[in-house]
């Protein structure tokens, strides 16, 4: 077994482990860190289930990412979202605005709308629907799921104006 | 069938171009080179490949640069991802074809990770960059351990997913030529969802003048084993007016010059026939104010 000694920083935390060289980011983050919010779905890049945050601002899907790939990047999984046991207000928006059905595209789905809200804190609806390609939803709740973006571009907007939040790194 | 697992390799992560270029010379045949990763770990997943090595490029920060050099064009490094010819203004504003090319390639994710040099490499008849690119024109560098060689794009893929490149070379850079004052290109892609690959896709160059065009590319994907130019289609539109009856033979000439196959994602009777209207699309919407109606 061909192995390395990697540091992955996830959500803030460095951890050290030993992992197989083949080891997928995904799975590094499932199998060896325990963090199971992230999901898999296809394992071929095309579902967005597996969707994390890398320094912040860009989607990338951790499926087709070495592990040893990730190192020296902050990865941001939807656990990385809360802030001291609260909910961040994309969390928020989409348990508000109903955007959840069965709940499995949901992690992949926030960190989307964590990049896109990152690059464009005030898309249109049209610019919300093309950034949300790449992330399928198989109980097909698009339509809820578009106005949780919009819900939550408009409560950024606000905690913005009342104090610099800003999405998790 | 996909395998959650990935095959075992070796890991290697050279620290410099030329040490990637002694490994490649070293592991020959042997060596997968990892870049953005989006077709390798797929491909390892189905095990379309079994790499003894994997050869990473993560130390070379220094060939992730997108740089456009005035009067001279666009250097694209073996790093530099699809989605920095989204955020390049000088590619929307010199190079309409391959921004246009970017904009539908993929999803956000893949086009944060996937290079374009990984496009041009994977020599996928499918590819959106590669299709681009090939009615840009432009060079492949490939850096061996006899120094550099360019390849014109023209002669760069020899067959399905077989490029010019040898096993010892490490492809760096991607160079595609300043456009002149005149210079015009589109690109449009036919396809279900942009998740999808292409059904077919198109991109042509022109530089036009008072009369019509006076040069032209023309490149066509998902309709033969590489992408292609339509070498005969083009002399069509050389030198005479863009007027409805020339694009009416220009769309019958390259339903002639393609032979597509048919598979999952269109019939080769379906490709024929939408290859000829898209090509006219294209034409259009490139030669733009130039177009002389009759």
């Amino acid at each position: 077994m061909k192995t390395k000694m990697i540091t992955l920083c996830v959500n803030g935390k460095d951890h050290r482990f030993e992992a197989p060289v083949n080891r997928t980011l995904l799975q590094a983050l499932r199998d060896d860190l325990r963090l199971t919010e992230t999901k898999y779905g296809c394992g071929t890049g095309e579902c967005g289930g597996c969707t994390v945050l890398v320094d912040g601002k860009d989607s990338i899907c951790s499926c087709l990412t070495l592990a040893v790939e990730a190192e020296g990047r902050h990865i941001t999984t939807v656990g990385g979202m809360t802030r001291n046991g609260e909910l961040h207000p994309i969390q928020v928006a989409f348990i508000e605005e109903g955007a959840i059905q069965c709940g499995y595209c949901t992690p992949g789905m926030i960190m989307k709308t964590a990049s896109i809200l990152a690059n464009n804190p005030t898309p249109s609806e049209e610019e919300i629907r093309t950034g949300l390609e790449g992330n399928i939803c198989r109980c097909t709740g698009y339509e809820k799921i578009v106005q949780a973006v919009q819900r939550a571009s408009q409560m950024l907007d606000t905690s913005q104006n009342q104090k610099t939040g800003g999405l998790g790194t | 069938m996909s395998s959650r697992i990935l095959p075992q390799f070796a890991l290697l992560t050279p620290q410099s171009i030329s040490e990637a270029v002694d490994m490649l010379a070293q592991y020959q045949g042997q060596v997968s080179v990892l870049a953005g990763g989006t077709d390798l770990l797929v491909w390892n997943y189905i095990r379309k490949v079994k790499p003894t090595y994997v050869l990473r490029l993560s130390a070379l920060d220094d060939l992730d640069y997108m740089n456009y050099i005035p009067g001279e064009g666009l250097r694209i490094g073996a790093r530099a991802k699809v989605a920095q010819l989204l955020e390049q203004p000088e590619v929307a504003g010199k190079f309409p074809a391959l921004y246009e090319s970017a904009l539908t390639f993929a999803t956000p994710q893949i086009r944060n990770m996937a290079t374009v040099m990984g496009n041009v490499l994977r020599a996928s008849p499918a590819g959106d960059c590669s299709c681009a690119i090939l009615a840009l024109g432009g060079q492949v560098v490939l850096q061996g351990p006899d120094g550099q060689r360019l390849v014109d794009i023209d002669d760069f893929w020899i067959s399905y997913g077989v490029t010019a490149r040898k096993n010892d070379e490490l492809a760096v850079e991607l160079r595609i030529p300043e456009p002149t004052s005149i210079t015009r290109s589109a690109f449009y892609r036919l396809t279900r969802v942009h998740e999808d690959l292409a059904k077919l896709n198109v991109a042509v160059r022109f530089e036009m003048c008072q009369n019509g065009c006076r040069s032209a590319r023309i490149s066509m994907g998902c309709v033969g084993p590489t992408p292609l130019r339509l070498k005969q289609t083009e002399k069509l539109l050389e030198g005479v007016p863009v007027t409805d009856e020339l694009l009416q033979q220009v769309a019958a000439a390259a339903r002639k010059e393609i032979a597509p196959i048919a598979d999952q994602r269109s019939t080769e009777e379906y490709r024929r026939q939408v290859s000829g209207v898209i090509l006219t699309r294209v034409i259009e919407r490139a030669a733009g104010t130039h177009r002389i109606a009759i």
